[in-house]
């Protein structure tokens, strides 16, 4: 009963161990992103063809429909309608699984993940994007923030992932992660650009088509799972008796059964990685003990 | 709190330490919490196993050490629950009475039947004993009889008692305790008992209780035996024509209430040929009548009641075509007799007067085909004169085959006419004269007893002489005083034939008014019924076949032995059933019924004294010590062998272990 009410409050609170505090922490990473950044976050992305325009002086020569004058004579300007919505809308995974910490982690996969989050949205805002927030599961009381910009933005988004702890059942509860993507999937538009940060380790069989789908419509998506150094090397090697944190799941092991975990964690990884690239998204494997800088880079790299 | 107490107690923590120690040893697995537990496949811990598996040997094995120690130590003190008789130090001469009768075969509490549970009691009583002490069995199914005469070598007592089955006889309590003491009362022993291993159902509930006033001690050993238990048992099942008559008995009203009579036939009883319900009384009589189909002679119908009672094998009975006794057939003159008595022949006066158990029926002349002497048991012939080619083949092939015949020859016999004789009864003709001798010699006639006395004077007008030859070739019963032979008897093949020198007309002589006539009569028809016993008898009653020289007979529960006493082969059949007889090559069958009164299971009284636990009771004290000290050093080598293995199976894993890494360096 004991062990019971313990494993209940870990799962309740979240070990943030050296990753606080956040928001210090995540401007450091924001920086250190800048630092290795060649090219603009912002160019490239989401330009289309807009309608033509008589030419005024001070129009970009660029611009001007060459065939359009030829045939007609007439100065005419392509016009090239940018997206209306290049917001980051960043979804964080705060189900229970998320506040796992191994012994070699800096902190719980949601405090990595809160980090990473925060980082990408202080990049975000710097850039003049607007930045959004979202959580698979979590408490009840912690929300979201909606598509906002500027600093006051970013302070939001930190409080927000600050006042949250994982929680919740995705494995066994569809609704949770319905909940969370739905109406991400109905506001995103094209050219939006959708981060996940999960460990993809208890989501429902269901989750991969519904988190790629999100991917179409011109939107870019990228996952990134964040994995404990211990789900990544399993390096149990007494009998230990595992108890999931998302759903009733108890296995009673030892080293032996350490490579047909780490197959199957390959198989996962394969299996996400397909239905993600498949539909022009990206996939990315962090583990919680790498340097989020790269993480957060990683990530970035992706945008683009 | 007394010592004995405390060191229980002491011993109870002895026996807990290894299991505290165990639980403490155990590894218990970690349970930690991990979020990709759905990933990992479960393993079987192989070597937390093997060690919780050398941890609960040894385990067992200790504690087992400590229980056997203790034990060793308290060996004086151990105490079996087994029968034993107290003792005063002094051998024991001991008679076992096992009741092997069928009420004995009823199963209570246990799944075991009262035989079982009895002879395991004996088996526990011959254990007890040492040596020096003697032992003897007596079965007290009727007639109660010895199973193994007094002896000390108590392994052939076990032997015996082991082939010991049960039966389903009546039973014979008072018998068999009278033959037991018997048994001991001349042994040397000075402790001489007699054990008592019965159920107490003899029938005869108000009888005097058992061990009452008796010479020798009587311990009732097993009281628990005792109890009425609900049975019912059929005890007859006769056929008339296409009609079954199924005589029934329970020892309870209505103890038969929704069960039926049912009549079966085949190998396996599987064709029920008809069938009646069961009425409420306790006896009773139910009446089935056979399809036209229904087998004759031969094929052999069952009737049984269904449903279950305390004692299953009195719940079937072989039905038996006409099983009535046997008659006994006279032939005389009527017109004669009817003269001198005013109504029957003096000879069938004297019959009635008897009241024997055979039917009489006179008939007018002997029988002239093999087939009319079939009713019979015996027939008496009174002054024939002669006999026909086929009367004399028909009552020899009679005689041959067992049945007994009279001849009283008198001055008929000797005018007998031409081609009528007596042979082969008789090799030579008899002659009729007058008698010098008024009668017969008492002294020469020790067959009738006291009634010879009243044969001094018969007033005989005359007496028939028989040859030499035929005289010689006789055994004579008595004597006229001047030596001739007044009645003689002769074997003819399993037969016999007695033969008077007078006629039992009352115009020639006195002798059918003689007390001793009666006797003579009684002897012969004694001698009648024995050879002739019914189709159907008294389970455990001896079958007498006198006179046969080869008999086979086959029972429910296989071949019986016939035993020869007193020049006869007999056979007892011990359980309920049919019996397929041999008799020289005739075949016959006959049927064993249980006893009404083996239905009856009250149990007599018994006295006090024979159930005092002065006499012995359920608890022995065994010197197991030997035993428990050889466990104890089994234990010991067990551990030692355990040990061992756990370590080389370390040594090899640490082997193993080490291996890899030698190969990297």
């Amino acid at each position: 009963m004991a062990k019971r009410e313990a494993a209940m409050d870990l799962r309740r609170s979240l070990d943030w161990g050296s990753l606080a505090p956040l928001r210090i922490r995540a401007r450091m990473v924001a920086e250190g992103v800048y630092a290795g950044a060649h090219r603009s976050a912002r160019k490239g992305a989401g330009v289309e063809f807009g309608g033509h325009r008589a030419y005024v002086p001070g129009d970009d020569l660029r611009h001007l429909d060459v065939r359009s004058l030829l045939r007609h004579d007439h100065l005419l300007v392509r016009q090239f309608e940018t997206e209306t919505d290049r917001a980051l809308r960043i979804v964080v995974d705060a189900t229970a699984s998320m506040g796992y910490r191994g012994d070699k982690a800096p902190g719980a996969k949601l405090a990595f993940s809160a980090l990473v989050a925060a980082a990408l949205a202080r990049i975000a805002i710097r850039s003049g994007d607007p930045v959004s927030l979202g959580f698979i599961g979590g408490a009840p009381r912690a929300r979201g923030v909606p598509v906002s910009g500027g600093r006051e933005a970013f302070e939001r988004i930190v409080d927000a992932l600050e006042a949250q702890t994982p929680e919740g059942d995705a494995f066994r509860d569809v609704a949770v992660l319905d909940r969370a993507l739905g109406s991400l999937a109905r506001a995103a538009r094209r050219g939006s650009v959708v981060v996940v940060l999960s460990d993809l380790l208890d989501l429902p069989p269901e989750a991969p088509d519904r988190i790629s789908a999100i991917a179409t419509r011109g939107r870019v998506l990228v996952v990134c799972q964040v994995l404990d150094p211990d789900e990544a090397t399993f390096p149990f090697a007494e009998t230990v008796r595992l108890r999931a944190m998302e759903g009733d799941a108890v296995v009673e092991s030892d080293d032996a059964a350490r490579e047909s975990y780490l197959a199957k964690l390959g198989e996962l990884q394969a299996s996400w990685r397909r239905a993600l690239v498949g539909r022009g998204a990206s996939f990315i494997t962090t583990t919680t003990d790498q340097d989020p800088v790269s993480a957060v880079r990683s990530i970035v790299e992706a945008v683009r | 709190m007394s010592f004995v107490t405390a060191l229980a107690l002491a011993i109870g923590v002895l026996v807990v330490a290894p299991y505290v120690a165990h639980r403490l040893r155990r590894q218990q697995a970690e349970e930690r919490l991990f979020a990709a537990t759905r990933l990992v496949s479960p393993t079987p811990p192989k070597a937390r196993r093997r060690a919780r598996l050398e941890d609960r040997a040894l385990f067992g094995v200790r504690a087992a050490s400590v229980v056997a120690l203790a034990l060793l130590g308290a060996s004086p003190l151990v105490q079996c629950s087994r029968l034993a008789m107290t003792r005063s130090g002094a051998s024991v001469a001991v008679a076992i009475v096992l009741d092997d009768s069928m009420s004995m075969q009823a199963r209570t509490g246990d799944a075991r039947t009262r035989f079982e549970r009895a002879k395991a009691g004996a088996t526990e009583i011959l254990a007890a004993l040492r040596d020096g002490d003697a032992a003897s069995i007596v079965l007290a199914g009727a007639p109660a009889r010895v199973a193994l005469a007094a002896t000390t070598d108590l392994g052939s007592a076990r032997a015996a008692l082991e082939a010991l089955v049960p039966s389903d006889r009546a039973t014979d309590l008072d018998g068999a305790m009278a033959i037991a003491r018997t048994l001991v009362s001349e042994l040397p022993q000075v402790d001489r008992r007699v054990v008592v291993l019965s159920d107490l159902a003899d029938g005869r509930p108000e009888a005097p209780p058992i061990g009452e006033g008796a010479a020798l001690p009587v311990w009732v050993a097993m009281p628990e035996l005792a109890g009425v238990v609900p049975d019912c048992a059929l005890l007859a099942a006769d056929r008339t024509g296409n009609r079954a008559r199924v005589r029934f008995a329970c020892n309870a009203p209505k103890l038969g209430t929704g069960r039926e009579v049912r009549l079966v036939t085949g190998e396996k009883g599987e064709k029920v040929l008809g069938s009646g319900p069961v009425p409420d009384a306790q006896n009773g009589e139910v009446t089935i009548t056979l399809p036209a189909d229904a087998p004759e002679g031969g094929a052999l119908v069952i009737a049984e009641l269904t449903g279950s009672d305390a004692i299953a094998s009195d719940d079937k009975a072989p039905v038996v075509v006409e099983a009535g006794p046997a008659a006994l057939a006279v032939v005389s003159d009527r017109r004669d007799d009817s003269v001198a008595t005013g109504g029957a022949p003096v000879v069938e006066q004297a019959l009635a007067a008897l009241h024997v158990d055979l039917a009489t029926r006179p008939i007018p002349q002997p029988p002239d085909r093999r087939e009319d002497t079939a009713p019979f048991a015996a027939i008496m012939v009174d002054d024939a004169p002669g006999f026909t080619p086929e009367q004399r083949r028909a009552l020899a092939a009679f005689t041959e085959g067992g049945g007994m015949l009279f001849l009283a020859l008198g001055p008929r016999a000797a005018a007998a006419p031409l081609g009528a004789n007596f042979e082969p009864f008789l090799a030579n003709p008899v002659g009729w004269g007058t008698s010098t001798s008024p009668g017969a010699d008492p002294g020469s006639a020790p067959l009738l007893g006291e009634s010879a006395a009243s044969l001094t004077d018969l007033g005989a007008k005359g007496r028939t002489r028989l040859a030499e030859q035929d005289t010689a070739a006789a055994d004579v019963l008595a004597r006229w005083t001047d030596g001739a032979p007044l009645f003689l008897r002769r074997t003819l093949g399993r037969g016999e034939v007695w033969l008077a020198t007078l006629p039992f007309s009352v115009d020639e002589s006195d002798l059918a008014l003689r007390p001793g006539f009666l006797a003579l009569l009684d002897a012969f028809v004694a001698e009648a019924k024995q050879r002739s016993a019914p189709r159907r008898g008294d389970v455990g009653s001896t079958w007498v076949f006198a006179g046969a020289r080869k008999l086979e007979a086959t029972g429910p529960n296989g071949p019986l032995t016939p035993v020869r006493d007193e020049g006869a082969l007999r056979v007892v059949p011990p359980v309920v059933g049919a019996y397929q007889l041999v008799v020289e090559g005739v075949k016959e069958l006959r049927v064993a019924a249980p006893v009404a009164a083996e239905i009856d299971t009250r149990p007599r009284a018994v006295a006090p004294s024979a159930t005092s636990s002065s006499q012995g009771g359920g608890v022995a004290v065994v010197d197991v010590s030997w035993a428990i000290a050889l466990l104890l050093l089994a234990l010991l080598a067990g551990e030692l062998v355990l040990r061992v293995g756990a370590g080389a199976s370390t040594t090899s894993a640490k082997t193993a272990e080490a291996g890899p890494k030698s190969d990297a360096a």
